[in-house]
């Protein structure tokens, strides 16, 4: 084999292994999404901040509600 | 180095080792094709088996850069965990596997006869150090 030949198969054995790569990314990338993690377990977390800070005000209303009735019926 | 790895992963180091270690994965599978040129087990017509060998140490070289990476921005981002000893245990034996390949080529020509050996094992090791944490991870999504 002459060197030309030996230096064209090692060019094309390294950029297969480069196009390799980018797939690998890119084809990682497209099933993690465009979200991260960090972004997607803070969603979560403002979310269930949320439920609880709508549980507490239902709570809260309950409570209001029967101290009025309590108060009614004095 | 925890924060160090947050700052230059902007806070996806989950994201970034996945996709280092989809990259090595990847790779390794290549590598094992461009042995098996260099050995001559495969003979294709459009490549030769020293530009095959060439390539794969060439692509060695950067993998184990890479791997040396995702393995300490494992350990020092999520730590050793109990439930995770297959990958643990793996990756260690993968580290090792490396070193012993990497001495064997360099310094030690009369062990030349174990690479085969050594490569296999460093490609189920991959494999099974995949599987068990950036696989598993995209699978579950």
């Amino acid at each position: 084999m002459d060197a030309r030949t030996y230096r064209r198969q090692l060019l094309g054995s390294l950029l297969v292994a480069a196009m390799i790569v980018v797939v690998a990314i890119v084809v990682v990338t497209a099933k993690l999404g465009p979200t991260s993690v960090v972004e997607e377990e803070a969603r979560i977390e403002r979310q269930e901040l949320r439920i609880e800070q709508a549980e507490e005000r239902q709570e809260r209303r309950q409570e209001l509600r029967e101290d009025r009735r309590r108060t009614r019926s004095r | 180095m925890e924060t160090v790895i947050q700052e230059l992963t902007r806070g996806n180091a989950t994201e970034v080792k996945v996709i280092l270690a989809s990259v090595v994965a990847a790779l390794a599978v290549y590598q094992v094709a461009l042995m098996a040129v260099g050995y001559g087990k495969v003979k294709p017509r459009f490549l030769g088996g020293r530009a095959a060998s060439f390539a794969h140490r060439a692509i060695g070289d950067a993998l184990v850069v890479i791997v040396v990476v995702v393995a300490v921005m494992c350990v020092s981002y999520f730590g050793i965990e109990d439930d995770a000893a297959v990958h643990s245990g793996a990756a260690v034996l993968l580290l090792v596997a490396l070193a012993m390949k990497v001495g064997v080529v360099r310094g030690l020509p009369r062990l030349h006869r174990f690479l085969p050996v050594l490569g296999l094992t460093i490609w189920v090791l991959i494999g099974v150090v995949f599987a068990t944490s950036a696989g598993d991870f995209l699978w579950s999504r």
